[in-house]
């Protein structure tokens, strides 16, 4: 049996409680970021998680909960993104965004597409596809910057693996 | 009168006041390229200021918080189209000493409308006017790469004055405290202006109001014309 237009309300709005949480440390991260060059790809990153999250607070709507309506996620995941909002260093900040936060997401955006019935809930699909277009852009201007600026891509990589791991770990965002 | 200055990297010389930067007369050969090395970190300060409306306001209404995510967005690629042609010019970053006077100014206050009134509705309004004044004397001059890149922002900025019109509204309604609260911010706003800029930063600063541009970006009729009678004194 496949998900319940409940099940896909819950999820949807824990993704965009998610996608709020990210756009507020993107915030935070910009002044206190010395590198120029960090802010302003963040000032457009900022942008770009805000729309996501627009599109899926639409989307709780349509399924039946209040129009942009978050849910907390999972206890695990919200620590996870606790932690990695107190980050202070710019490489670690970036590492743990760009190589953790965002390919953990794909994960679960590709799991919750395997799941989902696409007819049934053609919108989510689609919404979710569109995201997954825009975080690979994100991902790959991060990237960009790392090269361009290799400073920045300078992190403990036994930190980076741990984080990883961490966030593999957790098998459900939802609460 | 100031909260704490957001980062720069070693590239910058931060100054607190505007003397202490370099000020170069009209015709100066250095004039065009350090007024957009100073125009690109206001644009950071404003992309900064944007930023942290968005996380220190979590409670704010979603629709504020979206139109904020974009004037980040808008912010950065002003501070890009500034850098660009800066360094087409052959200007480095770092070149000139910046002012991070806005940021310092705006965050000190602890209510979005209050922060709304002077950053959108003050500082970027005022920049209506200098901008709409700059794309006529950039095409006086022959620059037509400058005139577009002013052309490009101010539609941006009408954007952002517009959303913040419409909230302050909105937010004062709601609340009638809040305009006290802007009342004062702006008091405070003025003063601090003053003691960043001095009498040397405003002497001799003169253009009209852009009334087109601010009834286009929510300003009443009546406002619009007080704020041109208010500069054509000043003149």
């Amino acid at each position: 049996m496949g998900l319940s237009v409940q099940d896909r309300g819950r999820t949807v709005a824990t993704f965009r409680h998610i996608h709020v949480e990210m756009m507020e440390t993107l915030a935070q991260w910009t002044p206190s970021a010395p590198e120029m060059e960090v802010k302003l790809m963040l000032g457009e990153h900022i942008w770009d998680v805000a729309q996501n999250a627009d599109a899926l607070g639409k989307r709780t709507r349509e399924l039946r909960l209040p129009l942009q309506h978050s849910i907390k996620p999972a206890d695990p995941y919200a620590g996870l993104l606790a932690d990695i909002r107190k980050e202070a260093d710019t490489a670690r900040r970036l590492g743990s965004f760009y190589d953790v936060l965002l390919p953990g997401l794909e994960s679960r955006f590709r799991a919750y597409l395997d799941q989902t019935d696409e007819l049934l809930d053609g919108p989510t699909v689609r919404i979710l596809q569109q995201i997954q277009d825009v975080q690979s852009r994100m991902m790959k201007q991060s990237r960009k910057l790392r090269a361009e600026l290799p400073e920045l891509g300078k992190v403990d990589g036994e930190w980076l693996k741990a984080l990883t791991r961490r966030e593999s770990q957790i098998a459900s965002v939802v609460a | 009168m100031f909260a704490p200055g957001p980062a720069r990297d070693s590239r910058f010389v931060v100054k607190e006041r505007w003397i202490e930067c370099a000020n170069f007369p009209i015709g100066h050969p250095e004039q065009v390229g350090q007024f957009l090395h100073r125009q690109m970190n206001e644009e950071v300060d404003s992309l900064e200021s944007s930023a942290r409306n968005l996380s220190d306001f979590p409670d704010a209404p979603w629709e504020i918080r979206l139109h904020l995510a974009r004037q980040c967005a808008d912010e950065a690629r002003h501070a890009r189209m500034f850098r660009r042609l800066f360094e087409k010019r052959d200007g480095k970053v770092g070149q000139y000493p910046v002012l991070n006077f806005q940021y310092r100014i705006i965050t000190q206050f602890n209510s979005l409308a209050a922060r709304l009134a002077i950053q959108n509705r003050s500082f970027e309004a005022g920049g209506l006017d200098a901008i709409t004044d700059s794309i006529r004397q950039a095409r006086e001059d022959g620059d037509l790469e400058l005139a577009e890149l002013y052309e490009a922002q101010v539609a941006d900025e009408i954007s952002h004055v517009r959303f913040a019109n419409e909230w302050i509204r909105t937010l004062s309604e709601g609340n009638p405290a809040n305009l006290l609260r802007i009342a004062q911010a702006m008091q405070t706003a003025s003063l601090a202006f003053v003691a960043v800029m001095g009498k040397e930063g405003v002497e001799g600063v003169s253009y009209p109001a852009d009334r087109e541009g601010r009834l286009e970006a929510g300003f009443t009729r009546d406002e619009v014309e007080i704020t041109a009678k208010l500069m054509s004194k000043d003149a």
